[in-house]
């Protein structure tokens, strides 16, 4: 269903973000520098699993894809996620939005995930590769005690068989 | 420090009471830097007196020190004083433990010769480092200066190939691949020294009460913008603002990767506009001044004695550490005339990042039509203007090397 939009395209022709992508003062240079050398760390070694990536040629604007890991519900499925850095980058988290639907009680129907280094938490040494890793843990392990999606939370607490079935026929059904 | 050198040279004091407190604490600084036992058990470790001055005169060298060097350097033109001191400081110099480093047989040459092959050492270890640092592969002035005793120059040369381990280092981190450098684990420790905010060899290192180090910059604008806790441990940092560099590391870090320090000060005179011109003549000249200061310390250390034919030799080293300075200022000349001929790399950035904006600009404007097909053809138009800008950009750059 969202599975096109790895190549959506020139990345200026997102226009909910025009005014970012390259923001006019030469201050770009520390953030885009920033990206880059993560890109280059990427491309040597990425995460298991993991890939990611600008979407054009608009360095801002990255999408990014994981692997539902084995021995979970979400194994099998292939995910697609947007990633849009922030114009103050290792400052300021970036947005990371499922674009493939899920089963999950820390991601918001709409696909926004809420993760506590992506909020409140986030520190400018993290990098991109460290938001991979930490999405694929929430994979086996969902941050139950703040969920954004309450009725998953406690279904996977009063029944965890219903709720990874559920999970794996979204899986079936979305992620493939 | 005062005491050991009144009792280590008690007759200076009676013979040149002014001088006395200057140039013979140059001289005898090693001495009494470093004790015998110290001496001996280094000796042991395998290291040679002069990588052990090189060590102390390395950590001698932070930024906040220099006026204290130039007037070391000045000392320079002082006449050593003809103290009796002499023969015992030589004899010092000459212990077992503190002249381990070369088996070549030099016995049956004397004193004055053995000294003079020591400076000339020391000379052309430093032009090897500078030619190393300005990566002026090119020039070769050690074999002029070393190629008058074939003794000298084999030394020299087994010296060259100890010291080749640093050399290579920074050879090796110019080049991001640095297989082929002896120093195999300069990857790691080009990650280790990364800051975790910028993911570049740290600048101006500045380090947290909880051990971790970042760019001073980095960690200022992320205690301003993500709160006072260190970005990698999250304890409290207790006064984000008054950030300190710190020097060992940083001197480390300038030690190791000395390429991407000068890139990185470039780049920071790119950003400042009005000093973009300034800084970084600036830099170099300072760095000069560090690299000379260093030399002529080497030499203050080498040459602590004045004897009675000392005029001359004094001439001679003299004309030497001309050579020394013409060495230097050639490649500093040619960076000034390739500056002048060709537009420099700055200018080059500045006129890519300029045409980046206005592609930008442009595309901003063409969108409004929403041309379908219009914004592809400019896309490759684009993509043309890129390659060629790029290509230009080598090719300049080579030319640049060129010449």
């Amino acid at each position: 269903m969202y599975g096109g939009t790895p190549s959506g395209g020139i990345g200026i022709s997102g226009s909910s973000s025009g005014g970012r992508a390259w923001p006019s003062t030469t201050s770009v240079s520390s953030s885009g520098k920033r990206i880059q050398k993560e890109m280059t760390e990427l491309s040597i070694e990425a995460p298991p699993d993991c890939a990611a990536g600008p979407k054009g040629d608009n360095l801002y604007h990255w999408v990014a894809t994981l692997f539902g890991p084995p021995g979970t519900p979400y194994e099998g499925g292939i995910y697609f996620l947007d990633i849009t850095f922030p114009s103050d980058y290792p400052f300021k988290p970036p947005k990371v939005v499922f674009k493939t639907r899920i089963y999950h009680c820390n991601v918001e129907p709409s696909g926004n995930v809420s993760l506590d280094i992506l909020t409140d938490n986030w520190s400018p040494a993290l990098t991109i590769s460290k938001v991979l890793l930490a999405l694929r843990s929430m994979f086996t392990t969902p941050e139950t005690y703040k969920p954004v999606v309450p009725g998953i939370a406690h279904l996977y607490f009063e029944d965890k068989a219903k709720h990874d079935e559920i999970a794996t026929e979204w899986t079936l059904r979305f992620a493939r | 420090m005062v005491n050991e050198d009144s009792i280590k040279s008690p007759l200076n004091t009676k013979n040149d009471p002014i001088k006395q407190s200057e140039e013979p604490k140059n001289g005898e600084r090693v001495d009494s830097l470093f004790s015998p036992n110290f001496r001996s058990v280094a000796a042991m470790a395998g290291w040679d007196e002069e990588a052990l001055l090189i060590a102390s005169l390395v950590v001698e060298d932070t930024p906040d020190r220099l006026p204290k060097q130039k007037k070391r350097s000045d000392l320079l033109h002082f006449k050593t004083p003809p103290t009796n001191s002499r023969r015992k400081r030589r004899v010092q110099k000459r212990s077992p433990e503190s002249i381990p480093v070369t088996v070549l047989d030099l016995d049956d040459e004397d004193d004055t010769a053995k000294q003079e092959s020591e400076k000339k050492e020391a000379e052309s270890k430093s032009i090897e480092n500078l030619d190393k640092k300005r990566a002026e592969a090119s020039e070769e002035p050690r074999c002029s200066a070393s190629s008058s005793d074939k003794n000298i120059e084999s030394k020299s040369i087994q010296k060259a190939e100890k010291k080749g381990a640093a050399g290579l280092e920074e050879q090796g981190c110019s080049v991001s691949a640095s297989s082929s450098s002896a120093f195999p684990c300069i990857d790691r420790l080009r990650e280790e020294l990364s800051c975790a905010i910028c993911l570049e060899i740290c600048f101006e290192p500045s380090t947290t009460p909880c051990g971790h180090s970042f760019c001073k910059k980095c960690l200022r604008s992320a205690a301003d913008k993500c709160g006072k806790k260190c970005p990698k441990c999250r304890q409290l940092i207790s006064n984000g603002r008054s950030c300190t560099v710190n020097t060992v590391l940083w001197n480390t870090i300038q030690l190791l990767f000395p390429k991407e320090i000068e890139a990185r000060k470039a780049a920071g005179a790119l950003n400042s506009r009005e000093a973009r011109r300034k800084s970084p003549l600036k830099a170099a000249t300072a760095h000069s001044n560090i690299t000379s200061s260093r030399i002529s310390r080497v030499f203050a250390l080498n040459s602590p004695e004045s004897g009675p034919s000392s005029q001359e030799r004094r001439n001679s080293r003299s004309m030497r550490r001309q050579s020394v300075q013409a060495a230097v200022m050639p490649s500093r000349n040619r960076d000034n005339n390739s500056r002048r001929e060709l537009p420099s790399q700055d200018e080059d950035a500045a006129l890519a990042l300029r045409m980046q904006r206005e592609e930008f600009m442009e595309s901003f404007r063409t969108r409004s039509s929403a041309d379908e097909q219009y914004r592809s053809s400019l896309a490759l138009a684009r993509a043309n203007l890129r390659a060629m800008a790029s290509r230009a950009i080598n090719i300049r750059v080579r030319g640049g090397r060129g010449t």
